[in-house]
Formats: C-alpha cells, sequence, structure tokens
C-alpha cells in the first residue's frame, strides 16, 4: 500500500514540486560530497600512496614516522584536552544560564547581545583577547597603574621588588601557555553563545515554549525552584534537541587552527596547527606526514565526541536519582553565582575588548603601562583600508556569492519538506528535520562540523588541484559553501517551519499553483528571516579562515587571512584595525537584514510613515 | 454545485475517527459538532487535498459530480475560511482580493474595478488601500470572506469561522456569512463547537460522539 500511495503521490506533484525534492537531493551531496571526496584525499596519502609525489605504494611507514616524533603524544593531548574542557565549560555555563535567566525579562538582552559574538570570526575573538589579557595588555595596565597608585600611596606593600620592576608588563600564563590554558578560555568564550542561542532557539519554539510554560506553572506549585526545575525537567527535554550542534561545537574545538595558532603554545603546537604546518611546509614530502597527522586529528576528535558520549550514558544513569529525590532547591546559589559570574565576565570582556581595540587603532604611541596612548591618530586606518580594498572586495563578493546560493538551495529543500514531510506513519519530527528523510539530512547538515576541517578541506584541494586546477574561485566557494549551506539551512529551517500551514490551503483555495503559493505568499511573507540567514551566512563566509587559505593556496586574500596574518606579524595598531573591520562587517549584513522588511513587502510600514507625515502637516 | 461525500471514512493510523455518507447541495450548510481530536479538522483537509500521515481516508469525495480523490489542492476550488482572517500581510486589503480574483480575460483595471464593486456592495469600500493589520476584527472576517468568494470556489469549508470574535461581531457576521453563501448557492460544510453556528446556518446537523 505504501509504495502504492507513493507512487500516486508523485504523478499528482507539479514540476515545481518535483524540483524541490531535487533540490533537496542536491543539498544532500553538495554537503556530503566534499566532505567524503576531501577524506579520501588525506586517507590515500597517509597509507603512502600519492602518484604526484611518485609514490604509488601503500604502506603504514608513514604513520610510524609520525609517532616516532618527538612531542606527538602531547599535541594530540592537546587538541583533546583543549577541545573538550572547553566544550564542557562552554555548555554547562550556557544551560545555567538559561537556567537562571529562561523566563526572566534579561533573556532578551542576553540574546541580543550574545548574538554579535555569534557571529565575530574566531580569529578576531583570538586578537581580540590578546589586546585585552595579554602580559601587556588592557587588564594588565589597568592592574599594575592600580597596585602602583595603592604601593604610592602606601596601602600595598607588594611591590617590594623595587621602582623598576612595576613598568615592566608582568608575566602570566596568557597567552601560549604550554598547558593550552589560553585556549580554552578563548574557545569556551567564543562557542558559549553558540550553544545558548541554539538552546534559546529550541526553546522558544511556540509549542515547545507553551508546554514548557505548564510545566513551570506545575511544578512552582508543588514548590519547586525555577532552577532546580529546569535541571530536573526543562534541561534533559532541551537537551537532545541541541546534542548534534553541541557535539559539533566540540568537533571543531578539538580541531580548531585560528585559536590556538594566535593563543596557543608554540613547541609543540596543537595537533591541527601541526598539520597546517606541515601541509604548508615548502618540502612536499610533508604531505604524507601531514595527511597521516589528519588521521589522527580525525580520531582525537573522534575520542572526544566518544568520551562526550559516555559522559551522556553516565549523567542519564546518574539524572535517574537525581529526578526523584524530592529536592525542591538543588543548586539554585550555585547556578545563581555561576550565571552572574559568567554575564559579568562577558559584560568586562566586551567593553574592555571594544575600548582597547579602538584605542589600538587610533592610537600613536602606547607604551605599557599607560592606560591610554599618548595622541590619537587616522593613518593606522587609512594605511589598512587602503591596502584591505581588494581583500575586502574578495570576502564580499565570495559572500554574497556563497550565502546567495545557500539561501536559494534551502529555501527550495525546506519548501520540499512542506509537502513531503512527514509522509510516513514512521516519520518523526525533530529541531533540525522533519520526515522519514530527515536523519539522513540532518547527518549531512552535520558532516562538515563534525568531520575536522583540517582532515577534509586539504584532501579536497588534492582533488581540486588533480582535476580542476585553475578554478580557484570554484575551489573557495565550494569549501566556503560547505560551512555556510548547513547554519544557513538552520536558521532558515525555525522560520520556514512555523509558517501557518493554513495561508497555504488558502492560496490553494484560490487555485494558485504551488509555485504561486511559493512565490507570491511564502518569500514575501519569509523575506526577513531568508534576509537573517542571508547575514548569517555572509558572516560564517567573512570568518572562515582554513578553508579560503586552503583552497587557494594562499592566491586569494580575504579580510580574515589578511586579518591573521597581521596579527602574527606587523604592529598591533593594524591588527586592531583589521578587527574591528572583521567585527563590522558581519555587522553590516545584519543592519540590511533588519531595515529591508521594514521598506519591501510592507504596505503597514508605508502606512504608518504616511499617517505620521500627515499628522505633522 | 455539489459536494458528495461517498461512504467517506477517515482514519489516524488503524483507527476510525468518522465515517460518512452526505450529499450537500447548493446553497446548503451541513454542520458537523464533535469534540475536539473527533476527526472534524482531518475532514476538512481531506476534502481541501491536505490530508497528511498519520491519517488517511477511505471512500471518495464529489463536487459536481467529478470525482476529486487524485486531484491536488490547488485544483480543487475548496474555499476554507478558518477562525484566524488569515488575510497576506505583504498586501493590502485590495490586493488581497485581487490576488484571488481567477486569471480570467479580465484585464488590470478591470479586475481592480472589480474589487472595487465587491467592496462597495457591502460598504466597505474606503479599506481598498489599507494594510490589513489597520482593519478591526471584524473587519478583518469580512475581508477574509469576500476574498474567499472572490475566488469563486465550487465549496466553502467554514473552520470554526466566528469563534475569535466577540459576541456582537458573531451575530452580524453569521447572519451576513450564511447569506452571502446561500445567495452564492455554495455547498458549504462547517465544523463547529457553537451551538448558535449550526441554528444559524439552518441545515442538517451531525454530532460526533466521543469513542
Amino acid at each position: 500500500m505504501s509504495m502504492l500511495s507513493r507512487t500516486h503521490w508523485l504523478r499528482n506533484m507539479t514540476l515545481f514540486q518535483r524540483l524541490t525534492l531535487s533540490v533537496r537531493a542536491l543539498l544532500t551531496l553538495l554537503l556530503s560530497l566534499p566532505v567524503l571526496a576531501g577524506l579520501v584525499g588525506v586517507v590515500l596519502p597517509a597509507f603512502g600512496y600519492f602518484p604526484a609525489l611518485d609514490a604509488h605504494h601503500f604502506t603504514l611507514s608513514v604513520f610510524a614516522q609520525l609517532f616516532a616524533i618527538d612531542g606527538m603524544g602531547k599535541m594530540a593531548l592537546l587538541s583533546f584536552f583543549t577541545g573538550l574542557l572547553a566544550t564542557i565549560i562552554s555548555v554547562a555555563s550556557a544551560f545555567l544560564l538559561l537556567a537562571v535567566f529562561y523566563r526572566s525579562s534579561y533573556l532578551n538582552k542576553l540574546q541580543t547581545w550574545l548574538s554579535p559574538l555569534l557571529v565575530l570570526p574566531h580569529a578576531a575573538a583570538a586578537i581580540a583577547l590578546l589586546f585585552v589579557l595579554s602580559p601587556s595588555g588592557f587588564f594588565s595596565s589597568i592592574v599594575t597603574n592600580v597596585s602602583n597608585i595603592l604601593s604610592s600611596i602606601g596601602l600595598s606593600e607588594a611591590t617590594s621588588v623595587g621602582g623598576a620592576s612595576v613598568l615592566l608588563p608582568p608575566t602570566w600564563a596568557f597567552p601560549y601557555d604550554s598547558y593550552g590554558i589560553s585556549i580554552i578560555i578563548a574557545l569556551a568564550l567564543k562557542e558559549l553563545p553558540f550553544v545558548f542561542l541554539m538552546a534559546v532557539s529550541v526553546m522558544s519554539q511556540p509549542h515547545v515554549k507553551r508546554k514548557f510554560d505548564g510545566y513551570f506553572n506545575s511544578a512552582t506549585a508543588l514548590g519547586y525552584s525555577p532552577v532546580t526545575l529546569f535541571f530536573k525537567v526543562i534541561f534533559p527535554i532541551v537537551y537532545p534537541q541541541v546534542r548534534l550542534p553541541i557535539l559539533a561545537v566540540l568537533a571543531y574545538a578539538t580541531a580548531n587552527v585560528e585559536i590556538p595558532l594566535l593563543l596557543g603554545p608554540n613547541n609543540p603546537p596543537t595537533l591541527a596547527v601541526a598539520v597546517v604546518q606541515w601541509f604548508n611546509h615548502v618540502d612536499l614530502s610533508m604531505r604524507f606526514r601531514a595527511s597521516a597527522a589528519a588521521l589522527l586529528q580525525v580520531a582525537v576528535t573522534l575520542a572526544a565526541i566518544s568520551v562526550w558520549i559516555m559522559g551522556e550514558k553516565v549523567a542519564k544513569h546518574a539524572q535517574i536519582r537525581f529526578y526523584s529525590n524530592g529536592h525542591r532547591h538543588t543548586g539554585k546559589t550555585l547556578s545563581d553565582i555561576v550565571a552572574y559570574g559568567v554575564v559579568a565576565l562577558y559584560t568586562l570582556l566586551i567593553v574592555s575588548i571594544i575600548i582597547s581595540t579602538l584605542l589600538w587603532s587610533f592610537a600613536t604611541f602606547w607604551q605599557f603601562p599607560a592606560v591610554l596612548p599618548k595622541g590619537l591618530t587616522l593613518l593606522h586606518w587609512q594605511t589598512t583600508l587602503a591596502a584591505l580594498a581588494e581583500p575586502f572586495n574578495n570576502t564580499v563578493l565570495l559572500a554574497v556569492l556563497v550565502s546567495g546560493f545557500s539561501v536559494i538551495v534551502a529555501t527550495l529543500a525546506l519548501e520540499a519538506e512542506t509537502f513531503s514531510g512527514n509522509n510516513g506513519p514512521k516519520s518523526k519530527p525533530s529541531p533540525f528535520f522533519n520526515g522519514g528523510a530527515g536523519a539522513l539530512l540532518s547527518l549531512t547538515l552535520f558532516l562538515p562540523l563534525l568531520v575536522p576541517g583540517v582532515a577534509f578541506l586539504y584532501g579536497l584541494v588534492w582533488f581540486q588541484l588533480a582535476y580542476f586546477n585553475e578554478a580557484v574561485w570554484f575551489h573557495l566557494f565550494i569549501s566556503h559553501l560547505v560551512y555556510v549551506l548547513p547554519y544557513v539551512f538552520i536558521s532558515l529551517a525555525v522560520a520556514y517551519r512555523k509558517f501557518d500551514p493554513r495561508y497555504i490551503q488558502v492560496a490553494y483555495g484560490m487555485g494558485k499553483s504551488p509555485w504561486q503559493v511559493f512565490l507570491k505568499i511564502k518569500l514575501p511573507l519569509l523575506f526577513a528571516p531568508m534576509l537573517v540567514a542571508f547575514a548569517l551566512g555572509l558572516a560564517i563566509s567573512f570568518s572562515q579562515y582554513l578553508p579560503t587559505l586552503l583552497s587557494t593556496g594562499g592566491r586569494i586574500a580575504t579580510v580574515t587571512t589578511e586579518a591573521v596574518a597581521a596579527a602574527s606579524g606587523s604592529s598591533a595598531r593594524l591588527t586592531a584595525v583589521y578587527v574591528i573591520v572583521q567585527m563590522l562587517m558581519p555587522l553590516l549584513g545584519f543592519v540590511l537584514a533588519w531595515w529591508l522588511p521594514t521598506i519591501c513587502f510592507n504596505p503597514m510600514g508605508r502606512y504608518t510613515l504616511l499617517q505620521t507625515r500627515k499628522s505633522k502637516l | 454545485m455539489t459536494l458528495k461525500l461517498d461512504k467517506v471514512s477517515l482514519f489516524r493510523y488503524t483507527d476510525t475517527l468518522l465515517s460518512l455518507d452526505e450529499v450537500i447541495n447548493p446553497g446548503e450548510v451541513l454542520s458537523i459538532m464533535g469534540p475536539s481530536g473527533s476527526g472534524k479538522s482531518t475532514l476538512l483537509n481531506a476534502i481541501a487535498g491536505q490530508l497528511t500521515a498519520p491519517f488517511s481516508m477511505t471512500g471518495s469525495i464529489y463536487i459536481n459530480d467529478r470525482c476529486i480523490d487524485d486531484m491536488p489542492a490547488h485544483k480543487r476550488g475548496v474555499g476554507v475560511l478558518y477562525q484566524d482572517p488569515l488575510l497576506f500581510e505583504h498586501m493590502t486589503v485590495g490586493q488581497n482580493i485581487v490576488f484571488a480574483l481567477p486569471s480570467s480575460a479580465l484585464n488590470r483595471a478591470q479586475r481592480e474595478q472589480r474589487v472595487s464593486e465587491m467592496l462597495a456592495e457591502v460598504g466597505l469600500n474606503d479599506l481598498q488601500h489599507r494594510p490589513v493589520q489597520t482593519l478591526s476584527g471584524g473587519q478583518q472576517a469580512r475581508i477574509a470572506l469576500l476574498r474567499t468568494l472572490a475566488a469563486a470556489p465550487s465549496v466553502v469549508l467554514l473552520d470554526e469561522p466566528f469563534s475569535k470574535l466577540d459576541a456582537a461581531t458573531k451575530t452580524q457576521m453569521r447572519t451576513w456569512v450564511f447569506g452571502q453563501l446561500k445567495v452564492r448557492g455554495l455547498p458549504t460544510l462547517l465544523v463547529t463547537h457553537d451551538s448558535e453556528d449550526v441554528e444559524a446556518a439552518q441545515g442538517h446537523l451531525i454530532e460526533i460522539e466521543t469513542c
């Protein structure tokens, strides 16, 4: 019966509906093919097969050589622990924040303030932290000045070494500490907003919110404090829905390159950084070692994910007793302290990052431990903006192409769901997909986020060089697309699936075809969320470092690659300008996404404008 | 115009929700009352061509003696009025109605003209260029019906259409809506919780019992 009804169902579809189904299949291919091809391109050299370097025989010697390298184990452990700890910290604090602030008026404010951090490139975040936390940074100079003042008025006896020592920056762990603590701090700070906002988006779906409000009312009546209730009732429901994004965060954290490159130790670096260094080595034979190390990176990431999943199992056992112990105020004080502490920390960091990068970008002479520079100048802005013109154009052109294409693909794939979704009794809706084919889609969406970039991107480059060497922009496009498309899809899916299906029936009742309904009803009504998805896509593309560097072999510069180059080289002043440009670029996209819907497809906007003009006359 | 439900049974998975064998003649209203979850909305979806899993149907539905079981939703000519007016907010009142007019020989100016006439007939011509958000609940409900009628449907389905209106507007709207449907000779299926709706509809009533 089901086969029969299925063919029947296909026959009854319009051309447009069939097109959307093909796009949905295309989406799966676009995300999985580059990743899988990339992995093949790394596996072959790792086992000694690399025809371009005249190596045609499979061997395990590459791995043997890799493990013989001094400090190899430390590199792997560094990647493993920094990623795992940063994820634990960010997930724990994100849920503590939610426990304390869900249903409070601060939730919206937190969302507003954490959202820009979501789109802040990792590279920019790392550079910004360098500005405020390094031994000669903003905090350090303030601390030094305060202690100077205190000692000069005799309140402190700390400066026992003498007057000269206080003029030198103090030495502390940040950055470049060999335990990777700086990496953990930076990753945790950067990933917390992502986990938090993902959970908020799940919890603010109308049907979920209604259900939770009911739970809160009934459990409060039983005498549970909201925080305890959150961990006993809400968390077990929300967690499974944000599990994939959290695993993606974990995978990303164990394999990230920008943050350890800018803040991590050098000797040895984290595994991912080492992989990049070996791949970029002038000696091409290092490619073998790099490929093997890239596979080791996959193993490290898998190990971290396995440990996480084991942790989930243990927690699941423990939680059964936790639910039924009847305690009504467990963890309330602790949660309050941590949550307010996290908010205070973010406020402090954001404010000081803004002040210090702005000051650096205009500073003339600024020596430690002066709190302010000697004077201000526009020189760094002039120099940098002139140098940035070409990278800026590249960045914007690429981002618009990639994000625009992603929005089109995601919209059509989501449109396919509106008539193909839930078409079997077994289909079970979930936050990221609907319908029977949803499980596959969900996995492919997260595939590029779960497989370490250092592993598949190099393999992809290898394939591309072998078969379409000259199409640099095409390579760049694909390598950005695998990162942009998933986010655009997830962002758009929330709004698209919330769209009231009765509008569609109303239009069908007028004899409008699915294509007309899509074009004349859905697109205009979903214009705002589509622009937000587009802006998010721009931001993700702007922030890509590794994909840009690898797929072009440095032939095309973007703002982010230039910023990382500047941070590891020249002056703090120029770097500050880069960071500010990096912060502003995604914001412009979002301002556009906020402004355009007020003037397009909005008779109400024009009407209000006319009414105010009339009342003024 | 007629709507014929020929031995129609509706199922959720394998449980039978309801079974009907009815003919609704031109200008007649068939009312269906029953508790939530009794399959009322499922019946409307089945007629509109929007039946999705886990629901299924046996039997056949005919509009004007033509079987529509295999017809896609947008070709059935089934107009639906819901409890919310569901006016398209990216269009003005006039644009909402123009959008509904069948794409026939009328040119643009004639279509505009037709909309003005329709609005004037019910004394709402000053609303034509207003954004829909500026209308009162009662005005929105009227425009929603005008829009449904503008599309010249073969059948109209009413899904608790008055439940969100205030008491005074409700009485007015009932008389007006059923009057309009009768004048046009449309077969109508009404799903409701409110026995006053049924009285105003002046047709058959089918009450679905709880299982």
